[in-house]
């Protein structure tokens, strides 16, 4: 009973384990591209004033 | 051209938040502390109310990403791409969680960690098709050209879905018996396994929303990187 009680552990843990760390990658990966964004942005911004 | 992401204030998704975890936390309960011990298989057999559902909840997300690439290729709006890349990256978390659940449950069961049956073949193979999927993803650069091929994938990867679901009334596999649509379950534990089931739908539309999120932010980085890109 114990030693059977150990596996579902396991496999309850591992699913939640790996839902907690694709919603982290998504959080990541959001911060990343909004970083990426407000770069060009103010990039862009550069290049139509030089523009004129 | 680029496309500002949305500014509305989004309600939907603190209120899905809520109510996932809500019904996450419930169905737990109902797993751990409600449902009666199976006879043969013992504690072990619990498994099987997250294992199900997990299956279940990554087949509705890759059919959803599915459509969404069929009206893809008709519409040709990167709204629907989103869409479908969203759906498909969820459904392999979800396809991914039903592997190892299985795994897990295969060992005190069966004495081995795998079993190469073809309902357990079929399901890896669903989850190597959707790997394949976001590989090729990050492989092309062209945006239209990215949503092009990934969603031939996308529709092809779907046709995998009702061979898991018929695998173990085709062949003989070392799977236990059909249970959604099988019949034969103790009222109890359909309850609980429909319940999981509810509970993981709602992740799902979640995780979804979120990842859409992202997929937009992603789409008008790559819009103003190209107008950058045209005045340098």
């Amino acid at each position: 009973m114990e030693e059977n009680l150990k596996w579902l552990w396991y496999a309850f843990g591992a699913a939640w384990v790996i839902h907690i760390l694709y919603v982290a990658t998504i959080a990541s990966r959001a911060k990343d591209l909004r970083g990426q964004l407000d770069n060009l942005k103010s990039l862009l911004k550069d290049q139509q004033e030089k523009a004129g | 051209m680029t496309e500002a992401v949305s500014t509305k204030p989004d309600k939907l998704t603190p209120v899905l938040a809520v109510a996932s975890a809500t019904l996450v936390v419930a169905s737990l309960y109902l797993i751990f502390v409600w449902v009666p011990t199976e006879n043969s298989m013992g504690i072990v057999q619990r498994i099987f109310y997250f294992h199900v559902p997990s299956a279940a909840t990554s087949w509705v997300a890759f059919i959803i990403g599915g459509v969404a690439a069929i009206r893809y290729l008709a519409n040709r709006d990167g709204r629907l791409d989103d869409l479908s890349v969203s759906c498909n990256e969820v459904g392999l978390v979800f396809c991914i969680v039903n592997l190892v659940t299985g795994i897990f449950w295969a060992k005190p069961i069966w004495g081995i960690w795998w079993a190469w049956d073809a309902r357990g073949q079929s399901a890896m193979l669903l989850a190597v098709i959707y790997i394949g999927y976001l590989i090729l993803r990050q492989s092309v650069d062209e945006p239209s050209q990215r949503a092009v091929v990934c969603a031939v994938v996308s529709i092809c990867g779907m046709i995998d879905i009702p061979i898991i679901y018929m695998a173990n009334r085709w062949w003989r596999t070392q799977h236990p018996a059909p249970v959604i649509g099988g019949g034969g379950i103790d009222a109890r534990m359909g309850m609980v396994l429909a319940f999981t089931m509810v509970a993981l739908l709602v992740l799902l539309w979640y995780l979804v929303r979120q990842r859409r999120k992202l997929a937009e932010l992603q789409r008008e980085t790559e819009g103003v990187r190209r107008m950058v890109h045209a005045l340098g």
